[in-house]
């Protein structure tokens, strides 16, 4: 018998739901190092040499699972505090600022994203309106199915990297990424995408990558933060040679709504045969064959409402 | 750029028993048995008559790269006049009609006839299989020798073919893409995909399938630009029986050429993002 489709939505509001129920429970999935949020802090990566193995055609072989170690995008700058305004908020978001995981700004050392006047104003605008969305503007566009974008895809669910000659393919929860790495030119200016236009080489450890063609659209979080279509964003993912941890650091620069560039960083880990799958950071199943050995494979990701269901509220207002 | 042996004909030799095919062999005690009068030809007519395509690592046909068709398959699967939202096209289907059971071919034509409103591709959605192949946007196949990955432009969706000996799950769910297992048939690839749901379309016409629906399909290169894609159709409660249908895929060889993600389904609500700034007096 076939089952039910169960997108990911109501697996998350069970997990929501089921976090929010006791502060023992979350206590207790922290200690498992299970759930969402794993880490208080996490190690640098210096880019230098990879000493890892490398696929056929030379790159360092980074495929496989990741996701990312700290917190999902509820909070941009406070990531494990909590969906800002929330009138629910969970136990585990409070206390002193600093038991939590740091800011995702690394740079300005205050952690806040240097946002003009104006885009701090509609910041703030949102981060009220996200509580009671009397405005399209206010759904989180994620909620909507729509691709998480750049930088949101690395911390929405676990992904998969996977290479090719001339490709890194990230395939996200929700969206994809192409990383082209043969120097083509980006596209023509005026073509704005969800997830930009990637143009990517190696240099030791360190996947650089160039982002334009940015639309602006994805936001960075439940906490409202934006670029524009006037964006560009510098990826530098500097991973471990022994292919379990990368540090993503980017930086963005946008003067169209920021004061002065500045630099976010993500960590992430891999997830392997060796780790238990769960609903969000290792989203897979095991594969149905002939021999003894465990295979894991992910199903297809198609978000419920971009052929109909969450969000649908909201697109009826 | 792939460094791909098959077009350097010196190393393609010197690699001979790595890459000779059956067929090569076949052909080759042939063109020797048939010239022996005159050897110098014989090296000549060999190189010739094989299809020199990419391979992968153990030999298998790599279909790496940005495939579409050039068909009009996506208006009408069957024969059909020019209308005003088609030119006219003489069908891609093996038999020209889809054997439609009585019940189905009146669904069929309700569909036809509320097109315009009903087909899923008019709201972005994902166009499922084998629609997304013939579709008129370009697809893009990476892939390894554990597998195939799809990435559709259209909706940017995400089909895995997987070549790994895996079977399809026990326990599955219904999926836009349905699920994908391919063996190796010579250098032909064959997928058996199913567990699709029943939400997807065959073309913008309104020819239709079911949740039952079985897809078998064969990917063989007739040259390293060109994949000859046949699929065959089972669906018991919309078919009488088995139908196939057959398209060529071309390769994009234009210069710079790449997706551009199409995630057409967000443009109802996109002009809410992101905040704007204050205009500019």
């Amino acid at each position: 018998m076939k089952k039910n489709l169960v997108g990911w939505m109501p697996r998350v509001a069970a997990m929501v739901a089921a976090i929010l129920a006791s502060s023992l429970v979350v206590q207790n999935i922290y200690a498992q190092g299970g759930g969402i949020q794993i880490e208080r802090s996490f190690p640098a990566i210096e880019s230098g040499e990879w000493t890892g193995a490398r696929l056929p055609d030379g790159q360092p072989d980074v495929q496989g699972h990741w996701s990312n170690t700290i917190a999902n995008h509820n909070n941009f700058t406070d990531p494990q505090g909590g969906i800002p305004n929330d009138p629910n908020p969970r136990p585990a978001d409070g206390g002193p600022r600093d038991a939590r995981a740091p800011s995702r700004v690394s740079d300005p050392a205050d952690g806040q994203v240097p946002l003009q006047p104006w885009a701090l104003e509609k910041v703030k605008e949102f981060q009220v309106g996200f509580h009671n969305p009397t405005k399209p503007e206010y759904i989180e566009p994620l909620a909507r199915c729509a691709p998480a974008g750049v930088p949101k895809s690395l911390y929405w669910h676990g992904y998969e990297i996977s290479q090719y000659p001339g490709y890194v393919l990230f395939q996200f929860n929700s969206g994809t990424r192409i990383i082209h790495l043969d120097g083509k030119p980006h596209l023509p200016d005026n073509i704005k995408l969800w997830n930009g236009d990637s143009r990517g080489h190696w240099e030791g450890n360190t996947l650089v990558v160039d982002v334009a063609n940015h639309n602006g659209k994805a936001l960075f979080g439940r906490s409202g933060e934006f670029i524009s279509e006037n964006g560009k964003i510098q990826e530098r993912y500097i991973f471990n040679s022994d292919k379990s941890r990368y540090n993503y650091v980017a930086t963005i620069t946008d003067p169209t709504v920021y004061t002065r560039p500045f630099t976010i960083t993500i960590p992430a880990r891999r997830y392997t045969e060796k780790d238990t799958p769960n609903g969000w950071h290792f989203e897979v199943e095991p594969a149905t064959h002939a021999g003894s050995e465990l295979i894991l494979e992910h199903y297809e990701r198609i978000c419920a409402e971009n052929n109909g269901g969450f969000g649908i509220t909201a697109a009826q207002k | 750029m792939k460094d791909n042996f098959l077009n350097n004909p010196i190393r393609f030799l010197s690699l001979g028993k790595f890459t000779v095919s059956v067929n090569f062999l076949l052909v080759a005690v042939f063109m020797l048995s048939a010239c022996q009068k005159d050897p110098e030809k014989v090296v000549s007519a060999t190189a010739a008559a094989v299809v020199e395509v990419p391979r992968l690592a153990n030999g298998k046909p790599d279909f790496s790269g940005i495939w579409e068709a050039t068909s009009a398959a996506d208006y009408d699967l069957e024969p059909h006049s020019n209308r005003k939202d088609a030119p006219p096209g003489a069908g891609i289907i093996e038999g020209k009609f889809i054997p439609y059971l009585p019940e189905a071919l009146e669904q069929r034509k309700k569909n036809f006839e509320q097109r315009a409103s009903l087909d899923p591709a008019q709201k972005g959605y994902t166009l499922g299989v084998p629609r997304g192949i013939y579709y008129p946007e370009p697809f893009q196949i990476f892939q390894r020798e554990k597998d195939l990955i799809l990435v559709h432009q259209f909706g940017h969706s995400v089909r895995t073919i997987h070549t790994n000996n895996t079977d399809h799950p026990k326990d599955p769910y219904d999926w836009w893409l349905g699920d994908s297992r391919a063996k190796w048939e010579g250098d032909t690839l064959v997928v058996d995909v199913k567990h699709f749901n029943g939400k997807t379309w065959l073309d913008r016409s309104g020819n239709y399938h079911s949740d039952t629906l079985h897809v078998i399909e064969q990917w063989t290169y007739l040259d390293k630009n060109t994949i000859e894609y046949k699929a065959t159709l089972e669906d018991p409660k919309v078919y009488s029986r088995p139908w196939s249908l057959s398209v060529l895929l071309h390769r994009h060889r234009e210069k710079d050429f790449q997706l551009i993600e199409d995630y057409r389904f967000t443009l109802e609500y996109d002009e809410h993002y992101p905040p704007k700034p204050p205009v500019q007096q």
